[in-house]
């Protein structure tokens, strides 16, 4: 959480780290819940040894892809969710709100870094830009 | 039909070789408890699942192991790809160089090959559920020996969340079971 605040180009950091709750669903914010491996701090149980590490960007594209990885994975928890609780008009708009925020973030990415998916905007450039690094498994 | 992101669900940066700890997730890659063997196991069940709740949360989780596999995968990679031919064997993984040299192979911590024996699929959602609230806590207290074995905070974060995915799909599945039986009026 220290990284974020220090991140100097920070737009994003309002948007998914600005409190650590979520008054009106009892959530974390995306950033917080991505770290705690989930949204709803009630299904927090960790091991003795179990605690919520800080991400350590490398540089600036790691730390971008952080803002996506939190948003995305708040939207993966709460499509968990919504499978089992589809009724629940609260969750399904805050859904909705990271949606729209990760969709905006990853065609940044995409544009400044190169694509995540097949269906990037970058790949119209030449030559091709899909096989190009990082590889998700390389650290080096 | 699927799609790859290139990303892993969490980032995975490990600095430091641990050939030992490398074999030891390998539990977790393609043994009886694995995420390779929880991402078939859902993928299959879906399709018997009764309603469109059951559908989309075992294809939904079943979708999120796929992402587990790959962390783990990764975890292997980098704590062992730059492993001498002695450190594998010093770690129990000379049979899987004599195999496999460095490449990625579904096996359990010894060595053993992943088998389609480690998934259930028996065309009732009620066994099915109840099936994979009882692997998810058996990945649970795995990730927690796991985490016993080593000190490494680039191995404990992803292992810390791991952890904890597997609480929250524990979580997702009773809901779903506790559903189908008040919805079908089964007898418990």
């Amino acid at each position: 959480m220290n990284n974020y605040q220090n991140y100097p180009n920070s737009n994003y950091y309002k948007n998914i780290s600005d409190n650590n709750y979520n008054a009106t669903n009892n959530l974390f914010d995306p950033y917080t819940g991505f770290i705690h491996g989930n949204m709803f701090p009630s299904l927090y149980d960790p091991y003795e040894i179990s605690k919520p590490y800080d991400i350590q960007p490398l540089n600036d594209q790691a730390q971008m892809l952080t803002y996506i990885d939190a948003l995305s994975f708040a939207a993966i928890d709460l499509n968990l969710y919504l499978d089992v609780h589809p009724e629940d008009r609260n969750m399904l708009n805050l859904f909705n709100q990271y949606r729209t925020q990760l969709n905006d973030l990853k065609k940044e990415y995409d544009s400044k870094y190169g694509p995540l998916l097949l269906s990037g905007d970058s790949l119209t450039a030449f030559p091709w830009a899909w096989n190009k690094k990082p590889w998700p498994w390389e650290n080096k | 039909m699927w799609i790859y992101e290139k990303k892993l669900e969490y980032p995975i940066n490990i600095k430091r070789k641990d050939t030992a700890m490398a074999r030891y997730l390998f539990a977790q890659y393609g043994g009886p408890d694995g995420e390779l063997a929880a991402a078939l196991r859902y993928l299959n069940q879906r399709y018997t699942m009764p309603d469109e709740r059951g559908k989309a949360l075992l294809t939904d989780i079943g979708t999120e192991e796929m992402a587990h596999v790959e962390m783990i995968a990764t975890m292997i990679y980098q704590l062992s790809d730059d492993a001498s031919i002695k450190e594998f064997e010093a770690a129990g993984l000379g049979g899987h160089y004599t195999q496999h040299d460095h490449a990625l192979f579904p096996t359990d911590t010894n060595g053993v090959p992943f088998t389609s024996a480690y998934i259930e699929a028996t065309g009732d959602y009620w066994a099915d559920l109840e099936s994979n609230m009882a692997a998810e806590q058996r990945a649970r207290v795995m990730y927690e020996h796991l985490m016993n074995e080593t000190d490494d905070p680039d191995v404990l974060a992803p292992l810390s969340f791991l952890r904890q995915r597997e609480i929250v799909h524990y979580t997702r599945f009773k809901e779903l079971r506790d559903y189908y039986i008040s919805k079908y009026k089964r007898n418990t």
